[in-house]
């Protein structure tokens, strides 16, 4: 089933059509955990909407089954975690790093990791103010960024179960997820705070005698790296004492994993970029590059289903046949959108993304397998894109526009983000040589006919 | 207490098995939400935006846990060829059955975009999502085949048939099963969570040879058509279902509702593997004090609260349309103040 029709992004109703089609051995073919019972996710989009993700009623998706999978699993990560819970696994929240402490938290057995603050896409799936209103009452300001939801589901206890440790990062991150986490804090739940240095290159006037460098080629100074491989030790420890397991050959082995990972959408990515028509979509592909955070709560099925995706794109590849069409401009996209809509808009107006900094740049670089592990991850984190100047976080957008791959830039602010309104200026000075186009992003149904205005303005000026 | 949960959250929470704030309650509020509105019932069940607007309203009025898109269960026999009267303050009434005038062989599945009153229904179903469905859950009621069968014939006759006719039976459920799977369909893209109703299939009407034979295969072969989707299936039987509880989990439902059935030998029969909705007697809704109301809805929550599974405050059958006000208010505030799981 499926498989001889042409790519395309189809609607809800569509997407339920082609559902009916699906046998019911298909359907139960997928499962989370392995379970029969309440593992399986292949459900058309129609069955998320009628529990609440309103947004999909709007949202085109791709056809494929592979893109099924892959929206089935995404979606129903709250109720996979409850049913972690159930099944007496651990639930480790990892908060504000965006990609390292759930390679140290998944070396434990029964494990599961996963990023509350993520709750920042819940309101606009469901094109709701149910969360951000909630945090406004608990006193969070309403001019504060959406990732204030997340406060609002600590509180609620709804959209995850309540994590058996919380790890939270703070220091070089942002700012109004700090203060949040602080406010979780102060709700009763106890965090294990880490702290994330500012990354610097080699300056006179500083008093650091020996620089290192990532193998992505970033510098950083060399007790950084001391100072997190602590910080990790204290994940570490704090891991052991809530399982009284902890085997240092498993962390090997889970660096091995997310790397696996991490290779597969680094190929996935290399493959629709550089394909002369996009064989998939830029907000599956969105959905694709945040599950290397943590797998989404599954790093195993979630694997699975990137191979699959993997082989359908290598099949539009080879026949030619994309979602796009082939004169789509093409587009770098800077900071991740919260409204998923705003990508489906910019390819309905003739946009194609064929490059992307999601602020996750520490999540998508291999992690060295042949130190030790500690270090490699200290190593890795260095990469992380909001932790450096502007000019590092975006050097491989940079280098995209040099050489003449992107023909517009898009940075999406978030209301209320201070990093966000800083940083669009400079990244704007950064990249003098092509167009950009900032679009602040309004809170849930508030894309507007003069937001979609300005961006197919901004397409017919690049053609 | 404050409630901290939405109805949406609560009901999530619910069907994969954790404990809610407090219990759920939803009474069946159907067509009682016309008088909330002091909406003429026939403006109600021929007018989806009316409808829609009715349920609103008593949601504002009530503050329960889910709008219950329904009028009567005849709407999908409607759609198939029975004719009915509007009145103008009742509920459609049956005038002449589809198969008094057809072979069954003879009536088309119907298309719920266009024919009878299946639009009103859907219309109904998106303008409530619209509006609060990022909030409250969207009960959509589809007459399950059985109760869509005998809407379809003479209700005398068509008992008769169910000894005497199998096959002409059975011929009329598979006609009614696609037509309410295609209504079903139509009724999740609109963004409504089906529930099933069969209200006469309940062994105050059949027996439960009859409803082995013809009412439980049906039912569950919607239930597992919406299993496809990973949906939670509400069935509601009506009446007296006493012999025939064990039964019921065989339908395959993830939640049973109940109507006069004792609700303790139900919860030890039931709710090791169903959530269990129920089951307030309705008529004590329309001629109870409020004080005796809250009272009896009172010891349902605390017996009830400790279904393994989980469990929904409801009442038994629909809320009735007339039903004092008050009345409703004091069993929607006795179950919410007695049902709390969370310290």
């Amino acid at each position: 089933m499926l498989k001889n029709i042409d790519p395309q992004k189809i609607s809800l109703k569509e997407w339920s059509r082609q559902f009916r089609l699906l046998d019911d051995s298909e359907i139960r073919r997928f499962k989370y955990y392995n379970n029969d019972e309440w593992g399986i996710y292949l459900s058309p989009p129609a069955t998320f909407m009628v529990y609440g993700a309103r947004e999909l009623r709007k949202l085109k998706l791709d056809n494929s089954l592979a893109a099924l999978r892959l929206w089935g699993f995404a979606l129903n990560e709250s109720e996979r975690l409850f049913r972690a819970r159930q099944s007496g696994k651990h639930i480790i929240a990892t908060m504000g790093d965006l990609g390292t402490v759930p390679v140290i938290a998944m070396a434990f057995p029964d494990c599961i990791p996963f990023y509350p603050d993520c709750t920042w896409w819940t309101p606009f799936f469901n094109e709701s103010t149910v969360l951000l209103d909630k945090a406004s009452e608990l006193g969070t300001p309403e001019a504060s960024c959406f990732v204030r939801s997340t406060l609002a589901a600590f509180h609620k206890m709804a959209y995850f179960p309540k994590p058996d440790i919380l790890f939270a990062s703070t220091g070089a991150s942002c700012d109004d997820y700090s203060c949040i986490m602080q406010m979780v804090e102060d709700m009763g739940f106890e965090l294990n705070w880490l702290e994330i240095p500012f990354r610097r290159k080699k300056q006179d006037h500083f008093t650091d005698e020996k620089y290192a460098r990532t193998p992505q080629g970033l510098d950083y100074p060399e007790r950084f790296e001391t100072y997190l491989i602590n910080e990790y030790k204290h994940v570490w420890q704090r891991m052991q004492d809530l399982t009284n397991d902890g085997d240092p050959e498993k962390l090997g082995e889970s660096i091995k994993k997310n790397n696996r990972l991490r290779r597969l959408v680094d190929q996935i990515k290399a493959l629709t970029h550089g394909a002369k028509i996009a064989p998939f979509p830029a907000l599956e592909m969105m959905v694709i590059e945040f599950g290397n955070l943590y797998g989404y709560a599954d790093i195993d099925e979630w694997i699975d289903i990137l191979e699959m995706v993997k082989s359908k794109i290598i099949d539009r590849v080879k026949s030619g046949n994309g979602v796009l069409d082939s004169d789509a401009i093409p587009l770098a996209w800077i900071t991740p959108t919260a409204d998923p809509l705003l990508l489906n808009i910019v390819e309905d107006l003739g946009g194609r993304v064929v490059a992307t900094e999601y602020v996750i740049n520490q999540a998508l670089s291999e992690i060295e397998e042949d130190i030790d592990p500690f270090r490699a991850l200290a190593r890795s984190f260095m990469n992380a894109s909001l932790i450096g100047s502007t000019e590092e976080r975006i050097r491989h957008i940079s280098a995209g526009v040099d050489s003449g791959r992107i023909a517009g830039v898009i940075i999406t602010n978030m209301l209320g983000c201070s990093h966000c309104a800083m940083e669009t200026r400079a990244i704007e000075k950064r990249l003098k040589n092509v167009p950009i186009l900032a679009i602040d992003i309004p809170a849930p149904l508030g894309i507007t006919e003069q937001i979609r205005t300005r961006i197919a303005a901004f397409i017919e000026m690049l053609k | 207490m404050t409630d901290i949960l939405t109805p949406r959250e609560r009901f999530g929470l619910l069907v994969i098995d954790e404990k809610p704030d407090r219990c759920n309650t939803i009474p069946l509020i159907t067509s009682h939400a016309a008088s909330v509105r002091g909406m003429k019932l026939r403006d109600y069940y021929t007018n989806g935006e009316n409808m829609a607007r009715a349920q609103i309203a008593a949601i504002e009025k009530y503050g329960h846990d889910a709008i219950s898109i329904f009028s009567e269960v005849g709407i999908i026999a409607e759609a198939m060829g029975t004719e009915f009267d509007y009145p103008e303050n009742d509920l459609p009434i049956q005038r002449i059955p589809a198969l008094e005038k057809k072979d069954i062989n003879d009536i088309e599945i119907p298309v719920p975009t266009s024919d009878a009153r299946l639009p009103v229904y859907l219309e109904a179903i998106e303008y409530a999502y619209d509006a609060l469905g990022d909030r409250v859950p969207i009960l959509a009621y589809i007459p399950a085949p059985f109760t869509t069968g005998m809407m379809l014939s003479e209700p005398n006759r068509f008992l008769i048939q169910t000894i005497k006719e199998p096959d002409h039976v059975k011929a009329v459920m598979e006609k009614s099963l696609a037509a309410a799977i295609e209504l079903c369909y139509h009724a999740i893209d609109a963004g409504g969570l089906p529930i099933i109703v069969d209200p006469l299939a309940s062994s105050s009407v059949i027996s439960p040879r009859a409803y082995r034979q013809y009412a439980l295969p049906y039912e569950r072969k919607l239930v597992d058509f919406l299993h496809r989707y990973d949906l939670d299936v509400i069935l509601h039987i009506c009446g007296d279902t006493t012999p025939i509880l064990d039964l019921l989990k065989e339908t395959h439902a993830d939640l049973i509702s109940i109507d006069r059935v004792d609700l303790t030998d139900t919860i030890k029969k039931l709710s090791s593997t169903v959530r269990v909705i129920g089951n307030y007697d309705t008529s004590l809704l329309a001629f109870s004090s409020p004080e005796e109301i809250a009272s009896g809805v009172r010891d349902m929550v605390k017996l009830s609260m400790q279904a393994p599974k989980g469990y929904i405050a409801a009442t038994g059958c629909e809320v009735p349309i007339h039903a004092p006000f008050d009345n409703v208010m004091a069993f929607i505030n006795a179950a919410k103040e007695n049902g709390w799981y969370w310290d």
